[in-house]
């Protein structure tokens, strides 16, 4: 008890004057005794800058923040928790410079229901992205540089857009709740449709498109006013539950006349069984977008704070399909933070049959390319650190509806960077999959995989590095 | 009378939807038998095509229609005529939920009443409904016309675009935005234009006629300087 500290004790000199006790030979004046830096730079782990900017913004705005681009929650695991454990003793490798490896993947020919499955001849294509969060140009460029070798590209909510159409040898046509321009005509000139349900930026809610890209343009696509806040519906309009879903999917063959495959895409939440259900309903294709994945404008906290990554819900993806007898019926396709192409293996390695890019995609096109310095001093940000897609002032012509700096979007070169970013993701794809014994990159498997940190293993069940066994709860999963 | 009977009863969908879409390539005109309240009857027929449902349908009956002329003799389930581009749907009896969904263009007559959202997220056409029209009706609409002749259910017109709610009789409750006005003159001769074919002018009405108040159209801001917080 500090009240007893007045002991009985007496020194055997002379007690210190107080200002020595205070440190007056050197500490900062006004200053207690204390932890200096504690002073300097605060200590609270909640009440962090960022925390305290955040409730000011806030408290100016009176309503969230909307941006652009992907989630900055730092909790998120990223693909570089997982390794490959090459072949070395007790498999045999391919050999990387010479043997093939084959990257060919069909997307919705599993069921044997229709007529034209989609075949790309590698494992990556570009995720929706709308006509209206990117420019003409940017669609345009995507769409022949998937083209080129082999890939597709999807439309994304805003309808679709005939450069786009020209451009892509294979189109995915994206029905969202909201319809955005659908009709028959539309449908049967796509490679597959594609149920939007929600996605992995902010999953549970609609499409975000603020006015200030709502041009002339986008509005007479999506039957809108110019310039309005579109804030889309998350809800389907004539359809609610699984059972009345499966009833939609039926009637969205017949009007395609089976023709093409229909494709499910979801936010990762509770992939373990949405994906089950979306199977059951009878899609072709399950994509499943992380909390990692890219949008063009989303509320801020539904980025931040909704959704689950990627690695983790591949596997529970694939054990739904496992557990319900539709592996190999019913494709699985991943997507979210998918930077190069080592992400694409270890994701075909957890269980994808296919992934998607969004913002990679969008980079290749020049989105923070080091150019334009003014432009991106102007939004307050610098090549590397942009995330203003939202705003329409995009320094690089790609997520703009402003016709002066969409010229800045060159096609043709756009084009030719997506094709070359392809290629060398694939490239890396199979470098890693020869290097673990596999003529297919599509016999990737956990096995190939270790985790090199205790949340990558329990997200994924992929085994610890060392210990060669995945970190485990020691008890059965229920229900 | 027509010239090609197709019965339905417990075939597969698909087979059924096959010979009507044969049916409508020759040009004839077509009745359905038996129809048993199944689904996907009548999705994405062509312009020129006429046909007619014997009894009730279920799901998206007339879905994606691209101009055929449809009649239905008594009830249809939900999305009836979702995202028809043209042509014309009759209901003889009552239309489930959504009935019109998305649709942009042409024209759905409801003899009864409607389920709940019809119209919801159409994009042009008019929807008719002779009855009540259900809750939440014109959900988002982004143009086209709801003509109700016979009341509304709760939620009436939420969150409107440029589509508009007609209604004569009582609405329970209006939806979010949702702004009820004393329409012109010439509006209602619009309205009435599209009535008179159907046999169901009267001038006698006393119609609200329901819009956006635009109050949800803008979330903040159009300035983009605004948005560069962060
Ligand atoms: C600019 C932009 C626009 C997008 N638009 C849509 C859209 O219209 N519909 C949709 O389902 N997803 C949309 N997305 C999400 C992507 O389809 C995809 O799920 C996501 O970008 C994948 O994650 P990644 O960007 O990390 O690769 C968009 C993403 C971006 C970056
Ligand atoms: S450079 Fe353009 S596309 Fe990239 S984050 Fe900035 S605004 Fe978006």
């Amino acid at each position: 008890m500090a009240d007893d500290i007045e002991g009985p004790y007496e020194y055997p000199f002379e007690e210190a004057p107080e200002d020595l006790v205070q440190f007056s030979d050197g500490a900062i004046e006004g200053r207690p005794a204390g932890v200096p830096s504690s002073y300097d730079q605060g200590g609270s782990t909640r009440w962090t800058p960022e925390a305290i900017s955040e409730v000011h913004a806030l408290a100016q705005l009176g309503r969230y923040q909307v941006r652009g681009y992907n989630s900055f929650n730092k909790q998120l695991p990223t693909w570089d928790d997982l390794t490959f454990v090459p072949a070395t003793m007790t498999r045999l490798p391919l050999e990387g410079y010479r043997e093939k490896c084959d990257t060919k993947t069909v997307l919705g020919g599993g069921r044997g229901l229709v007529e034209n499955p989609i075949e790309l001849d590698i494992p990556i294509y570009i995720a929706s992205m709308s006509f209206g969060a990117l420019s003409a140009s940017a669609k345009e460029a995507l769409g022949h540089g998937a083209s080129k070798v082999g890939s597709m590209t999807c439309t994304g909510e805003g309808g679709m857009l005939e450069e786009e159409r020209a451009a892509s040898n294979r189109l995915v046509y994206q029905m969202s709740p909201a319809r955005y321009g659908l009709d028959l005509d539309h449908l049967r000139r796509a490679d597959g449709l594609e149920l939007v349900v929600g996605q992995g930026a902010k999953p549970g809610t609609g499409g975000l498109l603020l006015g200030m890209k709502v041009s002339e343009r986008v509005s007479k696509m999506r039957t809108l006013p110019e310039g309005v806040d579109q804030r889309s519906t998350i809800r389907h309009p004539d359809w609610l539950g699984a059972d009345d879903l499966a009833v939609k999917i039926e009637e969205l063959r017949i009007a395609t006349n089976y023709k093409v495959p229909i494709f499910i895409k979801m936010g990762a939440t509770r992939p373990r069984y949405d994906v089950a259900v979306a199977a059951k309903a009878g899609a072709d294709v399950v994509v499943v977008d992380g909390a990692e994945g890219g949008t063009g404008a989303s509320p801020e906290l539904l980025l931040n704070h909704t959704g689950i990554p990627c690695m983790s819900a591949i596997p529970a993806a694939r054990e739904a399909l496992d557990e319900c007898g539709m592996s190999g019926k019913v494709t699985l396709v991943a997507a979210g933070g998918i930077r190069t192409g080592t992400d694409v293996a270890k994701a075909l390695a957890l269980g994808a049959d296919a992934v998607m890019i969004g913002n990679g995609a969008m980079m290749a096109l020049g989105c923070n390319s080091p150019r334009y310095y003014d432009d991106y001093a102007a939004l307050g940000t610098s090549p590397g650190a942009c995330h203003h897609c939202h705003t329409g002032m995009c320094p690089v012509g790609v997520a703009t509806q402003d016709p002066e700096l969409e010229k800045r979007m060159n096609v043709p070169a756009g084009a030719e960077r997506v094709a070359r970013l392809l290629t060398a993701m694939t490239m890396e794809v199979t470098a890693l999959a020869k290097a673990c014994g596999k003529s297919s990159v599509h016999n990737l498997e956990p096995e190939d995989l270790r985790a090199l940190s205790f949340e990558a293993s329990a997200f994924t069940g992929v085994k610890m590095a060392g210990i060669d066994r995945p970190f485990d709860w020691g008890t059965e999963r229920k229900g | 009378m027509s010239d090609v009977v197709i019965d339905v009863g417990k075939r597969p969908v698909r087979e059924v939807h096959e010979e009507i879409q044969a049916a409508a390539q020759a040009g004839k005109s077509i009745t359905v038998t038996n129809t048993l309240s199944r689904h996907n009857l009548g999705v994405g027929l062509p312009a020129g095509c006429s046909i007619r449902f014997e009894g009730s349908v279920g799901y998206y009956c007339g879905g994606l229609n691209n101009g055929a002329i449809i009649d239905i003799e008594r009830n249809a389930g939900w999305g009836c005529g979702e995202a028809m581009a043209s042509g014309h749907i009759t209901v003889g009896g009552y239309a489930g939920m959504s009935v019109g969904a998305a649709m942009l263009g042409g024209t759905i007559h409801v003899k009864g009443d409607s389920g709940p959202r019809a119209g919801v997220a159409m994009k042009g056409g008019n929807i008719i409904v002779e009855g009540k029209i259900g809750y939440q009706s014109g959900f988002m609409a982004h143009g086209g016309k709801i003509i109700a002749l016979g009341g509304a259910g709760p939620s009436c017109a939420d969150a409107l675009w440029e589509g508009e709610v007609w209604v004569t009789g009582d609405i329970e409750d209006l939806g979010v935005d949702a702004v009820v006005t004393e329409p012109t003159a010439e509006q209602v001769a619009e309205v009435d234009a599209i009535l008179d074919p159907l046999g169901l002018k009267d001038t006698s009405r006393d119609w609200r006629r329901i819009v956006a108040g635009q109050r949800l159209w803008y979330f903040e801001s159009r300035d983009a300087k605004a948005w560069l917080m962060i």
